[in-house]
């Protein structure tokens, strides 16, 4: 048996016809958010082999502040889609070869360098590129080999190294590309995986039902939040102010820290807003919706004073106090998404949560 | 040795595949170098957890010291415990409960692996652990017509897994077994609840259950001691267990009765003392569901660690003294293993492996592996 949350009992009791269309929420997501957000994610990413190609060609500083922008604009939507952790995302370790993170011990630095050190031609081609460790062959490595500490793009700079850089950011480029084409595709697909989530039910069929389906793409969402604020930002602030490391918030490298937290935090918003819940929630549980908005959007603000360079603010400026507010907001998130918002439809919790042994 | 079964029972693949009917996927390693790259990895420590996937499916995966998959093992229902042999050069993972399978892999020799299949009227729990020398592999199994359970023991040394027979565990529904460091005794926690395959996972004696740890002779399944909590506290079900330095079992209780209580939910026992119940700050078991999920100890087995997966906590306690020692927040965090001196790997149900280095630092996350939710187990396996 599945264990439901208290108040959603309660609440099927009170309200019995309500817990009939789960449909609607899944194509409202499909329809309202995963398409129109993993196309505009294939529009960013099909930018960044040009741009690549140009300062390598042409290392001006108009080339180079070019290249930073593609770069940027690559972050913020792969932000905004990063947490579909289900279907195209996840086929062919997709998620983890665009990105690969966490990574708090460095294995693809590790692996890069011995990129270098061999001279590995397989690393300077897409195709074969896509074959090897999903540590070396995204975003994660290109931010790498394209910036320095401080943020500045060393790609196309003079070094020993520059023609193996270069040919190597071009093959992570276009890897990257191909596979946010992928992702769009398998999502646009009237036969992918929407349909996945759709067709429920019968011999074969992925989900036995649609409100299993709407569970796992719920579940998708309260486990986002939990990335932000466990994986994303905890590790920055470290166990107290003197202990923080806030080259440890992704993407921080390239000077994209913020623009990270905060496309992945709206683009949680906008997909749970894009299923439309109101009209299938108990009457009563309504305002959660917009508990939960106003939650998000006091987080965004809070994320929007935050000065960047975060690695220079956390000790000069209060990014520090003003990140473990946003943490504050994240935990107060994560139980109306996770708990309340999700109850409140009758959907089951976590893995371990649900019917443990 | 003397066991109560008639005969021993062989068992084969052809029998397991026949098992399963159409439905077998072939366990297997996974993944074209991943098998290869686990024969020939140098001695990082290596765990084990069951599975599931977003796709679908379920299996085994061995994760490096760094939360990486290294091997994976499809299984054709959802998988639970692994019991590791002494030496580590041998595991077995129980289907969960109420499963009739079970595999055994030498992840390290080329061995073919072996299935399992329960003996007629048996099913797994889900846990098992192996004799010292790694010959006998001990299974907790629900003799579900005379609904009580029994600890069946397989010789795993041949070519042909053999079932020798079984001992009584003198309770109903055994969860978990261990064996002492000496190797001569098992400790069994009986949860008390009893199932019947007909009916699913139904609790169907929650009314009258009666929760116990048994202390059993590892040769001749003789009775050596019994403990019962107090009467009050008999929907405990006592299940998972590790032990400490000085050979006493932490046992994570899961509490049947009503939710407005918050009974203790951990109890110290050893053969010849009564068990112990640990408290905890009010505040802080007013959250945990009353569900404690996995118990481990650190290698010193100096630290115990008990997570709580629907409070979305792990409690760590000092193993001497007892002393709650703090918590971290992990959610959906289950499956708890030891690495290095005195650190803990934990796996939670979002695919998160997280490292914690000591229980008053903050737990970091080694890994995400996408598209695997972690089942309530980590199992070290070389560590």
């Amino acid at each position: 048996m599945k264990r439901i949350f208290l108040s959603a009992a309660a609440a099927l009791i009170a309200w019995p016809a309500l817990a009939t269309d789960y449909t609607q929420p899944i194509q409202d997501m499909i329809a309202g958010y995963i398409q129109p957000e993993t196309t505009k994610f294939a529009a960013a990413t099909a930018e960044l082999p040009s741009s690549v190609k140009s300062v390598c060609a042409a290392p001006s500083t108009e080339n180079a502040a070019e290249f930073k922008t593609v770069f940027s604009d690559v972050v913020k939507e792969f932000a905004r889609v990063h947490f579909l952790r289900i279907g195209p995302m996840v086929d062919e370790d997709r998620i983890s070869r665009l990105a690969f993170q966490p990574d708090p011990r460095g294995i693809g630095q590790r692996q890069i360098r011995k990129l270098y050190s061999a001279k590995d031609a397989t690393a300077l081609s897409a195709d074969s590129l896509a074959e090897k460790s999903v540590a070396v062959q995204g975003l994660t490595a290109l931010q790498l080999i394209a910036f320095d500490k401080n943020g500045n793009v060393v790609l196309g700079a003079e070094s020993e190294s520059r023609d193996f850089t270069c040919a190597y950011a071009a093959a992570i480029s276009e890897n990257v590309a191909a596979i946010a084409l992928a992702v769009r595709d398998a999502w646009a697909s009237a036969d992918g995986y929407s349909q996945t989530l759709l067709a429920t039910g019968g011999a074969g069929a992925r989900y036995q039902n649609e409100q299993e389906a709407l569970e796992d793409m719920f579940q998708t969402l309260s486990t986002g939040l939990i990335v932000v604020r466990d994986q994303n930002i905890a590790p920055a602030l470290g166990s107290s102010k003197d202990k923080a490391r806030p080259n440890r918030i992704p993407f921080s490298r390239s000077g994209n820290g913020v623009v990270f937290l905060a496309a992945e935090m709206s683009g949680i918003l906008d997909a749970v807003k894009s299923m439309n819940l109101e009209p299938i929630m108990p009457e009563e549980h309504v305002w959660l919706i917009g508990s939960m908005t106003f939650e998000f959007e006091n987080a965004q603000k809070t994320l929007n004073n935050l000065q960047p360079p975060l690695r220079q603010t956390f000790e000069t400026g209060d990014a520090y106090s003003q990140l473990s507010l946003v943490v504050i907001s994240l935990n107060s998130l994560q139980r109306l998404v996770g708990e309340r918002i999700a109850g409140a439809l009758g959907l089951a919790g976590g893995f371990n949560a649900l019917d443990g042994d | 040795m003397p066991l109560m079964a008639t005969r021993p029972v062989e068992f084969s693949r052809r029998g397991f595949l026949s098992s399963l009917g159409g439905l077998a996927a072939l366990p297997a390693f996974g993944g074209s170098s991943l098998g290869a790259a686990l024969l020939s990895s140098s001695d990082a420590p290596l765990f084990a957890s069951a599975f599931k996937k977003s796709a679908g499916g379920y299996g085994i995966a061995v994760l490096d010291d760094l939360g990486q998959i290294q091997a994976e093992i499809s299984l054709p229902a959802r998988g639970h415990g692994i019991a590791v042999s002494k030496a580590g050069k041998c595991f077995a993972a129980f289907a969960r409960r109420p499963g009739t399978f079970a595999i055994i892999a030498w992840p390290f020799s080329g061995q073919p692996m072996q299935t399992i299949v329960a003996a007629p009227g048996r099913h797994f729990y889900g846990h098992g652990c192996f004799s010292k020398d790694g010959r006998f592999l001990y299974a907790v199994e629900n003799d579900f017509e005379a609904a009580r359970g029994v600890v069946g023991v397989y010789d795993v040394s041949g070519e042909i897994i053999t079932r020798l027979g079984e001992f009584d565990s003198h309770g109903i529904g055994p969860h978990e077994v261990l064996l002492n460091p000496d190797g001569n005794v098992l400790i069994v926690a009986n949860g008390g609840i009893e199932t019947h395959p007909d009916y699913g996972r139904e609790k169907l004696n929650l009314e009258t259950m009666s929760p116990s740890v048994v202390v059993l002779d590892g040769n001749s399944g003789d009775l050596l001691a019994e403990h019962r909590l107090d009467r009050s506290l008999h929907q405990l079900s006592l299940r998972h267990m590790a032990l400490d330095g000085s050979g006493r079992a932490w046992v994570g209780g899961q509490f049947e009765g009503s939710k407005t209580d918050t009974p203790p939910l951990v109890a110290v026992i050893s053969r010849d003392e009564a068990p112990v119940l640990l408290d905890l700050p009010q505040k802080l078991a007013d959250q945990l569901e009353n569900y404690i999920g996995s118990v481990a100890a650190t290698s010193d087995q100096s630290v115990i660690a008990t997570s709580a997966p629907r409070g979305g906590k792990t409690l760590f306690w000092n193993a001497q003294t007892g002393n709650y020692l703090g918590h971290q927040n992990i959610a959906d965090g289950c499956g708890v293993a030891p690495i290095d001196q005195g650190s803990f790997l934990i796996s939670d149900g979002n695919g998160g492996v997280s490292y914690l280095s000591e229980p008053g630092e903050r737990a970091e996350i080694l890994a995400r592996p996408a598209g695997f939710a972690w089942d309530n187990h980590m199992t070290a396996f070389r560590i």
